[in-house]
C-alpha cells in the first residue's frame, strides 16, 4: 500500500467481506458433510475388518464383498430387484406415456382429474399401498408373486412417468405437430418421427425416476416376500435383524454403485443435461 | 413448378363455446394469386387460416381446393404448405431433415430426397446449412429454413401465418420481398395473415381485411388503402383523420361540398362516384399525407400546431382543431413555415377525401369516440 | 391476377344456413389413450383400497361390535390413541427441524452459491441414488458407542461417556431429517428463485436491516414453497417405518411402524386396514391443505 508508484494508479479498494453470506457459506458446508457423512460412512466401513462397528477402523478388507457372493438372497434378491424395477417402469411408462399425451392437450374438468388420478399413487403411503394390494391379489390366489411384486410397482411407477411426460409434452408448442402433419405425416408418423423424440426426455427421466423408487421401495415390497419375490431391501431388513455386521455395507455400497451405473448409461444413451432440463 | 390452383372458402363459420369466431364468410383465391389476410388480434384470420390447413373443423360450410371438397380431411392429405409464427422447426433435427422431412413422410427415395433438399435450400440460399443444428441458425435463417421445408414438397397452397413476426423491422422488409419473390416465382396460390398493414399492403395482390370473424373489405392493395369502406379499415391501415359533417351541393362531376361539424362553413370538397343527396350525413376520412398546411386567413379550417415529430422520410404534425375531438395528424414532405402562435388552416383537395360507409353520429357531437368496427374482442 | 371476385357480405341471408357440424380441434393423441392406464389403475389402485375400506368395517371385530369397532379402538385405546400422538408429534418435530435446517441453505442457493449451485444440487440430490437402509444404517455407525460422531461428542465433553446414540430416540430425528431435507430444501428453492432480488434490495433502500428485509419480504414471499416443502416432509413421516425400526431403540413408535408390526406378528388384517385408512385419511387431508394453499396461491401454481 504505501510503496509509491510513479504510474499514478488510484488505490484499487478491498472489498468489505460480506460476513453473513460467508457465515452462511460455512454453514452450508456443515449441512452438505452432514448430508454426505452417513454415506461415506457406510462405504468407509464396508472396507473394516472389523466385524463389528468401532472407529478408527483398525484395519481394510474386502471379505464383507465376499460375503455377498457367499450368500445367496443378496444376489438373488439385488436380480429381483433389478428385474421388478425394470420390468415395472416399462409397463408403467407403456401405460402412462399414452395417457400423458392424451392429457397434456386437453382441458377442463374431466381430464384435470384423470390427470390428478393418475398422479395420485405418489400421495397414497406406500405401505397401505402394499397392504392393499397384497389382500387383493391374495383373493384372486397370486398374493406371493413376481406378478404381484411387478403390479404393485408399476402402480407406484405410473405417477413418476406420466408428471414428467406431462411436463415435457406440456413445455413442446403444439404447433410442431400441426407442421408435421401438413407436411403429410400421417398420425403415427408425427407420433412416431415428432412426438416421441421430443417427450423422450421426460420419459427418461421418469424412468429413471420410477427405477430408483422401486429398488428402494421396501414398504412396498415386503408384503410380497417370498423365497424368490424378496427385493434387496427386504433380504437386508431381515439379515439386519438377525446380525449387524458390515456385509450390509457392502451390499448398501454395491447398490449405490449399480444406482451410479444405471445414471451413468442413460446419461450415455440420453444426456444429463437433458434429463435435468425436463 | 405447380399449376396454380384456385382456393374457395364457401360460409365457413366456426365458434368456440359462446365466442363466435368466425361468421360465414366466403371468400375466394385465384390460383397463384397472394392474399393477404389482415386484422387484429382476434379478428379470425388465423382461425381462418387454421380451417384452411384442416387443424380446426368449421361448423358450417366448405373448403375448397382446386375446386376439390377438402373439408373433411385430415391436414396430412390435403398437400399444403405451410410457414408458422415461430416456424416450428423440429429442434431434433438437422436444417436437411427439417426441409427433407414433408418427403420422407411422402415416401420419396433417399437420392431423390437429397437431391430436392438441396435445390430447395439454394433457393432459398442456405446451401452451406444443411448439417446446422436449427438452435444455431439466426431468426432469419429459421425463417427461411421454414420456407424451405414447407416449399419442398411442392404444395398446391401456401400458408404463411404472421411468418415475419419474430423478425427485426429491417430483416423483416428484406425477407418480405425475398418471400414475395420466391412466391411469383413458384407461382404458387399463397395465403399471409398479418396484423401489420404494412407487410399486408407490400406483399399481397389483395388484402382482406378482417374484423370481429368476417370480412369487411378485400381488394387490391391500393383500392383499400385509398378506398376504405368503413372507418376501421381506413384506420387500422395506416393513420386517418375522421371528419363528420352534412352534405351541402355538387361541386364538380364527382366532387361535392361538406358542411364540416367542427366549422359549419361549406367548403370541405370530397369525391364520391356516387351521387351524394344534400343533406346527408357523411363520415370523411383523409389521410394524412393529403392534408395541406396553409396560412390560416386562407378559407381552411382553423387549428393550432401542438408539435412536430421528424420521422425519418417526413415530418408529422400534431394539430389542435376546435370542435373536433382528439388530434388530427398531417404529414409533409418538407418542413412547414409556422407562425410563432402556431395558427394555420388546414385543407385537402376534393380527390384526398372519401366518404365512409359509416353513419356518422347526431348532428352536433363531432364524430370522433365511436368507431363500431375497431373494438374487437381478443 | 385474379378475376374471383370475393363477397364480403355473407350469403347466408338468402340461402337456409348448411347443417352444423361440431368439429374437434387436429389432435395427436385422443382421450382413448387414456383408458388402458385407468382399467388398469381402477383395477390394481381403487378396488384394492376400496376393499380395504371395507375390511376395514366389515370384518372380524366390525361384524361383532359395529362397522367402526376398529376405528374407535384405535382412537380410544390409550396405548393407540398414544401412538396417534406420537406419529403427529413426530411429524412435526421432522417438519420443523427440516425447516430450520434447510431454509438458510435454499436461500444459500438462490442468492450466494453462483457456480457451485450445480454442486450443491448434486449433493442434495445424490442421496437419491443411496437406498433408505443405507442411510438409516450410515447414523447407526456414526452414532454407535464408538461412531466418530458419539466420540466426538464425548471429547468436547457434550456427553458425559460414550453410549449408543442410535437407540436414543433423537438418532430418528436426525435420520429423518437427514432424508427428508432435500425435498425441503428444493421445494423452497423452486419458490425462491421466483422473489426478484430488486424487491430486497428495494426494501433496503427504504431503510429496512438485513434482518427486516428477510421477515418482512423474504420470508412472506417464500412461503408458497415452504408450505409445499413442509407437507412433502409431513407426508413422507408419516409413511416411514424403516427409521423408527433401526433407530432409537424402539422407543418411537409410530403408526406406520405398527402396521409393519401387526403385519408381522399378528394377521389381524381388519385393524390393520382400519390403521391403513388412517393414514392414508391423514394423507388426503395434507394433500387438501396444500391443494387448497395452491389455490390461493393462483397462477402461480
Amino acid at each position: 500500500m504505501s510503496t509509491p508508484s510513479l504510474t499514478a494508479m488510484p488505490p484499487r479498494r478491498r472489498r468489505r467481506p460480506n460476513w453473513a453470506a460467508l457465515a452462511l457459506g460455512a454453514y452450508v458446508v456443515a449441512f452438505l458433510g452432514f448430508i454426505v457423512a452417513p454415506i461415506a460412512a457406510v462405504v468407509l466401513v464396508s472396507f473394516s475388518s472389523a466385524s463389528f462397528i468401532t472407529f478408527p477402523i483398525p484395519g481394510y478388507t474386502l471379505r464383507w464383498y465376499w460375503r455377498i457372493i457367499e450368500y445367496r438372497p443378496f444376489l438373488d434378491a439385488m436380480l429381483v430387484s433389478i428385474e421388478v424395477a425394470l420390468a415395472s417402469t416399462v409397463l408403467a411408462a407403456a401405460l402412462g406415456v399414452p395417457a400423458a399425451l392424451a392429457l397434456a392437450r386437453s382441458r377442463g374438468v374431466p381430464a384435470a382429474l384423470v390427470s390428478n388420478f393418475l398422479l395420485a399413487p405418489i400421495t397414497v403411503p406406500a405401505i397401505v399401498l402394499g397392504l392393499a394390494l397384497l389382500y387383493f391379489l391374495a383373493s384372486l390366489s397370486f398374493g406371493l408373486s413376481f406378478t404381484a411384486l411387478l403390479i404393485a410397482h408399476t402402480v407406484a411407477g405410473i405417477p413418476y412417468v406420466t408428471r414428467t411426460v406431462l411436463a415435457v409434452y406440456r413445455s413442446l408448442p403444439p404447433d410442431l405437430e400441426e407442421a408435421s402433419a401438413v407436411l403429410g405425416a400421417t398420425r403415427w408418423q408425427t407420433f412416431r418421427y415428432t412426438t416421441l423424440p421430443l417427450v423422450r426426455p421426460g420419459v427418461f427421466a421418469g424412468g429413471l425416476f420410477a427405477v430408483l423408487t422401486s429398488l428402494d421401495n421396501l414398504p412396498l415390497s415386503f408384503f410380497f416376500g417370498s423365497a424368490s419375490t424378496s427385493t434387496l431391501p427386504v433380504v437386508m431388513l431381515s439379515y439386519m435383524e438377525n446380525q449387524f455386521d458390515p456385509s450390509i455395507a457392502a451390499v448398501s455400497t454395491v447398490q449405490m454403485l449399480v444406482a451410479i451405473v444405471a445414471l451413468v448409461v442413460t446419461d450415455r444413451v440420453y444426456g444429463i443435461e437433458k434429463l435435468t432440463a425436463a | 413448378m405447380t399449376s396454380a390452383v384456385p382456393l374457395k372458402l364457401a360460409e365457413i363459420s366456426k365458434s368456440f363455446g359462446s365466442l363466435q369466431a368466425l361468421k360465414p364468410l366466403t371468400l375466394a383465391i385465384g390460383g397463384g394469386e397472394m392474399l393477404a389476410l389482415l386484422g387484429p388480434s382476434g379478428c379470425g384470420k388465423t382461425t381462418t387460416l387454421r380451417i384452411i390447413a384442416g387443424f380446426e373443423a368449421p361448423d358450417t360450410g366448405q373448403v375448397l381446393i382446386g375446386g376439390e371438397d377438402v373439408t373433411d380431411l385430415a391436414p396430412n392429405r390435403r398437400g399444403l404448405g405451410m410457414v408458422f409464427q415461430n416456424y416450428s422447426l423440429f429442434p431434433h433435427m438437422s436444417v436437411a431433415e427439417n426441409v427433407a422431412y414433408g418427403l420422407k413422410m411422402r415416401r420419396v427415395p433417399a437420392a431423390e430426397r437429397r437431391v430436392r433438399v438441396r435445390r430447395m435450400l439454394d433457393l432459398v440460399r442456405l446451401g452451406q446449412y444443411e448439417d446446422r443444428q436449427i438452435h444455431q441458425l439466426s431468426g432469419g435463417q429459421q425463417q427461411r429454413v421454414a420456407l424451405a421445408r414447407s416449399l419442398v414438397t411442392n404444395p398446391s397452397v401456401l400458408l404463411l401465418d404472421e411468418p415475419l413476426g419474430a423478425l427485426d423491422k429491417n430483416l423483416r422488409e428484406r425477407m418480405q420481398f425475398e418471400l414475395r419473390e420466391i412466391q411469383r416465382r413458384l407461382g404458387i396460390t399463397s395465403i399471409i395473415v398479418t396484423h401489420d398493414q404494412e407487410e399486408a399492403l407490400t406483399m399481397s395482390d389483395r388484402v382482406a381485411v378482417m374484423a370481429e370473424g368476417r370480412i369487411v373489405q378485400v381488394g387490391a392493395p391500393t383500392e383499400v388503402y385509398e378506398r376504405p369502406r368503413t372507418r376501421f379499415v381506413s384506420e387500422f391501415l395506416g393513420t386517418a383523420n375522421i371528419f363528420a359533417g352534412t352534405v351541402a351541393d355538387r361541386a364538380g362531376p364527382e366532387d361535392w361540398a361538406v358542411t364540416l361539424d367542427l366549422d359549419r362553413a361549406p367548403r370541405s370538397l370530397v369525391r364520391s362516384p356516387e351521387p351524394l343527396a344534400a343533406g346527408r350525413r357523411v363520415l370523411l376520412a383523409v389521410r394524412p399525407e393529403r392534408l395541406t398546411i396553409g396560412p390560416p386567413e386562407e378559407d381552411g379550417i382553423p387549428a393550432r400546431v401542438q408539435d412536430v415529430v421528424f420521422r425519418g422520410s417526413y415530418f408529422a404534425y400534431e394539430l389542435d382543431v376546435p370542435g373536433q375531438d382528439g388530434p388530427v395528424f398531417a404529414y409533409s414532405q418538407a418542413r412547414r413555415e409556422v407562425p410563432a402562435d402556431g395558427r394555420v388552416g388546414l385543407s385537402w383537395p376534393a380527390s384526398g377525401a372519401i366518404v365512409l360507409q359509416d353513419a356518422p353520429s347526431s348532428q352536433n357531437s363531432p364524430a370522433s369516440q365511436d368507431s363500431p368496427a375497431s373494438q374487437d374482442a381478443p | 391476377m385474379t378475376t374471383v371476385k370475393a363477397d364480403p357480405v355473407p350469403a347466408a341471408l338468402a340461402e337456409p344456413a348448411p347443417a352444423r357440424r361440431r368439429g374437434t380441434p387436429y389432435r395427436l393423441a385422443s382421450s382413448s389413450w387414456t383408458v388402458p392406464v385407468m382399467v388398469f389403475l381402477g383395477f390394481f389402485f381403487v378396488i384394492p383400497l376400496g376393499a380395504n375400506l371395507w375390511r376395514s368395517v366389515a370384518t372380524g371385530d366390525a361384524l361383532v361390535h359395529g362397522p367402526f369397532a376398529f376405528y374407535a379402538k384405535l382412537l380410544g385405546d390409550a396405548y393407540y390413541a398414544g401412538i396417534l400422538a406420537e406419529t403427529l408429534k413426530v411429524g412435526v418435530i421432522a417438519t420443523l427441524a427440516s425447516l430450520v435446517v434447510g431454509y438458510p441453505v435454499a436461500y444459500f442457493m438462490v442468492r450466494y452459491a453462483g457456480r457451485w449451485n450445480g454442486l450443491i444440487v448434486f449433493l442434495l440430490i445424490a442421496p437419491l441414488l443411496t437406498s433408505i437402509i443405507m442411510r438409516t444404517f450410515g447414523w447407526r455407525v456414526l452414532l454407535a458407542r464408538k461412531g466418530p460422531v458419539t466420540l466426538l461428542l464425548h471429547d468436547w465433553g457434550l456427553i458425559a461417556r460414550p453410549t449408543n446414540l442410535a437407540d436414543d430416540p433423537i438418532a430418528v430425528y436426525v435420520a429423518l431429517v437427514h432424508v427428508l431435507v432435500p425435498f425441503m430444501v428444493l421445494s423452497i428453492v423452486a419458490v425462491l428463485q421466483q422473489v426478484d432480488v430488486r424487491l430486497e434490495e428495494s426494501s433496503r433502500v427504504l431503510g429496512a436491516g438485513p434482518l427486516a428485509t428477510f421477515f418482512r419480504i423474504t420470508l412472506p414471499l417464500s412461503l408458497d414453497g415452504v408450505a409445499t416443502g413442509c407437507i412433502l416432509v409431513f407426508v413422507v413421516t408419516n409413511g416411514s417405518f424403516l427409521t423408527m425400526l433401526l433407530l432409537g431403540g424402539g422407543k418411537v413408535t409410530t403408526l406406520s411402524l405398527l402396521i409393519y408390526q401387526q403385519f408381522n406378528v399378528a394377521q389381524d388384517t381388519g385393524f390393520a386396514a382400519a390403521m391403513g385408512n388412517l393414514l392414508l385419511f391423514m394423507a388426503l387431508i395434507c394433500l387438501a391443505l396444500q391443494a387448497r394453499f395452491l389455490r390461493r396461491e393462483g397462477v402461480k401454481a
